[in-house]
């Protein structure tokens, strides 16, 4: 009976093992996009579908990913070559000892806010957290950083799911938002929101930014620069003519509906297009950026202070 | 207690019992034999009025009706007071009365120094004993049994036929006792009606002549094994 | 000294099992150096110990809401089984979609929960009762269903009223299957317990298990993942345990399963 136990226990370790190790294919290269096909990607899509990929000798498979094990893992596990992830996970992720790095970043403004109905009357987010009502957020640094700014905090905060539903049931319900998205998903079914953008309060990590193993950097460094470079191309595309790329990720992501596309697509484009990019090039990043970042994930407990901020990007 | 052309048809046109009549008196303890499957169970289920006739007429005279199953059936939850209390429950009698008769049918049945204990803790004897004081609780005018003692050993059985003739003698209610056992229903009755394989009717009613006290030797006399052949013959004609 | 050696003989298999099984964590955890992944069982441990006073207020706030859940599940779903063993009717009308219970994810209805209900206790509770009430249904009306015919007959002979039937013959009758129920109920309204608190749990001091976990895996602290899932499961078998007694003491004398 022990020796049936032990062999139990054995394959166990070895499924585990095993589903731990195992390298993806380099042919083609997977990108795996930490949401569904909408604008926020619409730079890569634009990339494949008008062949920037390609002219950059990059045979590239994007995946689109669910909620589940944060992108980073798939990357440094080796799922995955290069995922988009957010600037405060690339952090999160190097303490954990994952070497991962980030390349290149779409949104240099972050894009989260918080949607509240106009009419509650408030005037900032200092407001929503210091008043009664409903907030519905997910539990990331970014929240953990407004409740520490505007402590105490007298919103009760609950999960967030996805969606509007509760937000539009409820007037005293807030909730965070993609600007993108949801404000203008609630506008649509007759709501009255107010945006407030979180990057105003003083919280701005770069989002949607393409990983990769730094590994990868060393060892394989014209193959990250093309990809960066790519990503370049295909979002300069985009920005300048997004309606034919919509149309392709209307046709995998149904449940968004094309007028929307083109809203959310058009209200992003201030948060990807700055001075910063208009000089140094889209997705392009700056360590003072990240050295603050840094600082406000220390100064929150989530990460320690021996980091170093500096080789968890690269600009190739 | 009369019964009159009783019939009872179970579905799938099973005719159980056809055309069955019997008349039984005030005090008498009357058993009734036949072979298995025969319908006696059913025939007492309807006197009971735990089963209804497809035509016929049971004509029951007043006072209660105690049935005894062929198993014990005891709550299993309860102990051996609460079990044997639960009649009274039913019919509403106070808690202090019906613990006292309970206590009393019990002491009736040997069974005084059992009233705590569980079902679970009793031998097959003993619960048969449990259910018996149940059914006497409510000092029944007629008291039907359904071959209550055939799953015990010999020995045990023969002691509760002497223990219920004893019961039989002091309180005098109406018994109409089935059974197998042709010596049993020679120990412990005064009639024997036996009736035939399926359809069931009435093969012979024979009167039991012997001595009104019953005790154990009476089993080895001449007289008590004449009557049992008897009845035996009966059970053979009527096709057992 | 027999007594002890009993007690030896229950508790050592399962300690035998949980030191295997950390054993085998950390052997898993060294293998995949990858830390992130799977912990090593001393970093949940000393997580446990260091942050205990905060794991023990959320596993206060999660029992809370599970207890909740759990006492409604035993109460309502006996209820409702009682009804379905009356009519046969009402049985084949609505049994069918008890089963929906059983079925509808959590994820799907969390809005609806958090609306009706407002944020925290009172919607995890709820969450821990539509996930646990099934099996309460299922195995309470398999009881009731499931008599004995000769004391019901016994019962009919003494014209026993419809409610004395229920109480005295019925119920009590139907107590090894209603625990049955309970027993894994109970497990199911911690896991309802902490999946509601995934999605509809209240943020902030004293928070959820949930709540702990959700976070804790948003910012890399599998550690503390480990070790907020390892106390909500010691609160399941804390709460089975219970369940186990109250069985053994209401059927000690008489059922076959409490007899050894």
């Amino acid at each position: 009976m022990f020796g049936r136990i032990a062999i139990c226990l054995l394959s166990c370790i070895t499924l585990i093992g095993g589903c731990a190790k195992s390298d993806s294919d380099h042919s083609p290269i997977q990108l795996t996009l930490d949401w569904k096909p909408e604008p926020e990607f619409g730079g890569f899509y634009a990339a494949q579908q008008h062949g920037a990929f390609t002219r950059h000798a990059l045979d590239v498979k994007i995946q689109a990913a669910g909620e589940g094990a944060d992108t980073w893992q798939l990357v440094a596990t080796g799922r995955t070559e290069f995922a988009t992830s957010s600037a405060d996970q690339v952090l999160i992720a190097r303490k954990q000892n994952a070497d991962v790095i980030a390349i290149f970043a779409v949104y240099q403004t972050f894009p989260q806010g918080i949607m509240v109905h106009r009419s509650r009357g408030f005037g900032s987010i200092k407001d929503v957290f210091t008043h009664d009502g409903v907030l519905l957020a997910e539990n990331n640094s970014w929240l953990q950083f407004l409740q520490k700014k505007f402590a105490p905090v007298q919103v009760k905060t609950t999960g967030y799911g996805g969606g509007i539903a509760e937000f539009l049931a409820k007037k005293d319900y807030s909730q965070q938002c993609f600007v993108t998205s949801e404000p203008i998903l609630a506008r649509h079914q007759g709501g009255d929101p107010q945006t407030f953008l979180i990057a105003a309060e003083g919280f701005n990590p770069y989002t949607t930014v393409v990983i990769c193993k730094g590994e990868l950097w060393k060892t394989h460094p014209e193959e990250v620069k093309s990809m960066a470079e790519a990503c370049r191309e295909g979002w300069r595309d985009y920005l300048d003519h997004p309606d034919p790329v919509n149309k392709v990720m209307h046709d995998l992501n149904p449940d968004m509906d094309l007028q929307t596309f083109g809203e959310a697509a058009a209200a992003q484009k201030p948060l990807i297009e700055t001075d910063q990019t208009r000089s140094a090039g889209l997705g392009t990043m700056t360590s003072d950026r990240w050295k603050t970042l840094s600082g406000q994930l220390v100064d929150l407990g989530v990460i320690d202070p021996s980091g170093d901020p500096q080789g968890c990007f690269v600009n190739p | 207690m009369r019964v009159q052309h009783l019939h009872k048809v179970f579905d799938a046109n099973l005719v159980a019992i056809e055309d069955l009549t019997v008349e039984i008196h005030p005090g008498e303890f009357v058993a009734i034999l036949g072979p298995s499957g025969c319908g006696k169970s059913t025939l007492l289920r309807i006197i009971a009025q735990l089963d209804q006739p497809t035509s016929g007429s049971v004509e029951l005279a007043e006072g209660k009706i105690a049935y005894v199953f062929q198993d014990a059936h005891l709550l299993p939850w309860r102990n051996v007071l609460r079990n044997v209390a639960l009649p009274l429950e039913l019919m509403g009698v106070p808690r202090a009365e019906r613990l006292a008769a309970a206590t009393e049918s019990l002491r009736q049945v040997g069974l005084a120094d059992a009233i705590k204990r569980y079902p679970a803790q009793l031998s097959g004897g003993m619960k048969m004993r449990v259910s018996l004081a149940r059914a006497l609780v409510t000092q029944p005018k007629l008291l039907l049994l359904d071959e209550p003692f055939a799953a015990l050993d010999e020995i045990t059985r023969q002691k509760l036929d002497e223990q219920l003739r004893e019961l039989w003698l002091r309180h005098r209610m109406t018994v109409v006792f089935v059974t197998h056992s042709t010596a049993e229903a020679t120990f412990l009755a005064d009639r024997a009606v036996v009736l035939s394989s399926r359809p069931a009717r009435v093969v012979e009613d024979l009167a039991i002549d012997l001595p009104a006290k019953r005790e154990a030797p009476l089993r080895s006399e001449a007289a008590f094994a004449a009557m049992t052949r008897l009845i035996y013959g009966a059970l053979e004609r009527g096709g057992a | 000294m027999k007594s002890a050696r009993r007690i030896a003989g229950s508790l050592l298999p399962p300690v035998l099992v949980l030191i295997g099984a950390a054993v085998a964590m950390d052997i898993a955890a060294r293998m995949l150096q990858e830390p992130f992944m799977l912990p090593r069982p001393q970093a949940v441990l000393r997580v446990m110990v260091d942050r205990r006073a905060e794991l023990a207020s959320s596993l206060w706030t999660t029992a809370e809401a599970a207890l909740i859940g759990f006492f409604a599940s035993a109460v309502a779903g006996a209820a409702v089984a009682m009804a379905l063993a009356a009519s046969p009717l009402a049985r084949r009308a609505f049994y069918p979609y008890t089963v929906f219970f059983q079925t509808v994810p959590i994820v799907a209805i969390a809005p609806l929960l958090v609306i009706w209900c407002g944020p925290g206790i009172p919607a995890v509770a709820l969450s821990a009762f539509i996930v646990s009430v099934f099996p309460v249904i299922a195995n309470t009306l398999s009881g009731l269903l499931s008599t004995d015919p000769a004391l019901e007959d016994l019962f009919r002979l003494y014209a026993a009223s419809r409610w004395s039937r229920l109480w005295k013959l019925k119920l009590p009758s139907a107590l090894p299957n209603i625990f049955t129920g309970l027993r894994v109920a109970g497990g199911l309204a911690v896991i309802g317990a902490v999946v509601g608190e995934f999605l509809v749990g209240l943020f902030g001091p004293g928070e959820g298990l949930g709540v702990r976990i959700v976070s804790a895996k948003k910012t890399g602290h599998t550690d503390e993942v480990f070790a907020a899932v390892l106390i909500a499961s010691l609160l399941g078998l804390a709460l089975f345990a219970a369940i186990n007694l109250a069985a053994k003491l209401l059927l000690r004398h008489w059922h076959a399963s409490e007899q050894t």
